[in-house]
């Protein structure tokens, strides 16, 4: 049902000059899922989450958000009818204290700005005692939790996280796919794209595997870790 | 002693301008992404504007007020379309030739068409009729306090825009980042159109404040300006904002001071021999970039 539809993405040709990132991808996120992607680093994760919030210009295709059509909609007014997104790296802005930081997650908010505030310091209890700090003094996993902070402060319909555990110490990696899970227990649907295809895989609902700008496979996730492809290709080897 | 201190109060009164216009000058180059050489020359131009109300109102002091600010403001508006596919792609050097030819045309412009080329004199009206203070033989007019006080009150207001408000929030992290302030749904057209209308008006404000520092006005101090505007960015740190602000006092003051007590435009080669110094030493600058 098309009510149900969060995000779909239809047939999406990206393509960078002669490169072509993006062959014909097609994927839907229904209302409360977390849908992880999971493929090698230039698979064409990064630029499907991209064109999604309109900073890479597709050619062909479409994307369409709450049954309305986004594809060449500009990224403010993308973000604005509440799509975040997590980027790869963090994106926290290191020369402003972790309340700014925060401040510019809501920035397109009309309203109460500190609505989602009391649901943050809950999830992350340490950003609380740290507000005035610079948050590029912060520690990898501290600012990926603030990234994530910050992209909750517009109580986003859509949350997309590109490769959140990049960099992150095993211990942390585990709190953070933790907090995905909690998230979207509040009622957050999630998009993941991953390297770390067991983690996400194992907190994910669906999940669709990317290989050279091309879907090769789809379906449940508790499925695809069982696949003996994705195993061999991304769980290390079939046992 | 008294002519010193007359001297001293002057240089600060040039000093805080300075500031002013670097602060424009850094916001430009934060935000907007460019190189803005011609900067100083539309605010020259705004002065122009100044001296031309004040002309046909009879020497109406808040008519060449208004004109200064407006024209500032104005100026630097219209100036954003032609910035904004070189600040897109990040092209800083293209958008230093652009205005460097913008700096010419504006240049020309002044020397053949305006007041045929001759020297504007301000009226003393701008700098206040009589002296507000008098010790010995030593003024200090009402222009010069006005200017110190005004440059303070609108470096206050800009550093408060900065980081008390969300449109200073958003600038800073368009300067830090552009790709993370366009993810975060800030609207990055609009936000740099604002930087310039911001930048404008600093600079319609300094143009006043010119006038009544410096008394005169001239196609060539379009170019004398923007070099040392140039010095001060680069001295602080280009894009650093505090940084700057301390440059531009010490500048002020050592140009006031030379001015005061050697020949000819000495004030020139003091700037470019500090350009060339801290560009030799810390390409970065004294504090260092905002990059």
């Amino acid at each position: 049902m098309v009510e149900n539809n969060v995000l779909k993405v239809e047939d999406l040709h990206v393509s960078y000059g002669p490169i072509r990132a993006l062959r014909g991808v097609s994927i839907e996120v229904q209302e409360g899922e977390i849908v992880v992607l999971i493929g090698a680093n230039g698979a064409g994760k990064t630029t499907l989450v991209e064109s999604i919030l309109g900073i890479t210009h597709a050619q062909s295709g479409r994307v369409l958000f709450m049954g309305r059509e986004i594809t060449h909609a500009k990224t403010e007014h993308i973000v604005a009818s509440g799509i975040s997104l997590i980027p790869e790296g963090r994106g926290i802005l290191p020369l402003m204290t972790v309340m700014e930081n925060l401040q510019l997650g809501a920035h397109h908010v009309k309203g109460d700005a500190n609505e989602n505030l009391g649901l943050i310091y809950k999830c992350f209890p340490v950003l609380r005692d740290r507000t005035k700090q610079m948050a590029g003094t912060l520690s990898g996993g501290e600012q990926q939790m603030l990234s994530i902070a910050r992209g909750l402060m517009s109580k986003p319909k859509l949350m997309m996280l590109d490769e959140p555990s990049l960099g992150l110490a095993p211990t942390i990696m585990r709190e953070l796919f933790k907090t995905i899970v909690e998230l979207n227990k509040t009622g957050y649907t999630i998009l993941l794209s991953e390297q770390n295809a067991r983690q996400a895989l194992q907190c994910a609902h669906r999940g669709y595997v990317f290989e050279t700008g091309e879907v090769v496979l789809s379906g449940a996730a508790q499925e695809l870790a069982n696949n003996k492809r994705v195993l061999q290709a991304y769980l290390g080897g079939v046992i | 002693m008294e002519i010193f201190i007359a001297q001293l109060i002057n240089a600060i009164a040039l000093g805080s301008v300075y500031a002013l216009l670097v602060t424009g000058f850094n916001l430009l180059v934060v935000v907007g992404g460019i190189f803005p050489f011609a900067y100083s020359h539309i605010v020259v131009l705004s002065m122009y504007m100044c001296w031309f109300a004040m002309k046909v109102t009879g020497d109406n002091l808040l008519a060449g007020i208004l004109a200064g600010v407006f024209a500032g403001t104005g100026f630097s508006f219209i100036t954003e379309p032609i910035f904004r596919p070189l600040a897109k792609r990040g092209a800083v050097l293209g958008s230093f030739i652009v205005a460097m030819a913008m700096s010419l045309i504006i240049t020309e412009i002044m020397s053949q068409k305006l007041n045929m080329g001759i020297v504007i004199s301000f009226p003393q009206s701008l700098q206040g009729e009589e002296a507000l203070i008098r010790f010995g033989a030593a003024t200090i007019t009402a222009g010069q306090i006005g200017t110190v006080v005004g440059s303070i009150g609108a470096g206050f207001g800009f550093f408060f825009l900065l980081y008390r408000t969300k449109q200073g929030r958003a600038f800073r992290a368009m300067g830090q980042s552009p790709f993370s302030a366009r993810l975060l749904g800030i609207p990055i057209v609009k936000t740099r159109i604002y930087a310039y209308i911001i930048a404008g008006l600093l600079g319609g404000i300094s143009a006043v404040f010119l006038a009544m520092a410096l008394g005169t006005a001239s196609s060539s101090l379009g170019d004398n300006l923007a070099l040392k505007v140039m010095a001060v960015a680069m001295f602080a740190g280009v894009g650093n904002l505090g940084g700057g602000l301390v440059a531009a006092l010490i500048l002020g003051l050592s140009e006031g001071m030379v001015l005061a007590y050697l020949p000819g435009d000495w004030s020139q080669a003091i700037a470019f021999g500090m350009i060339m110094v801290v560009v030799m030493i810390r390409p970065k600058g004294l504090f260092g970039t905002m990059a």
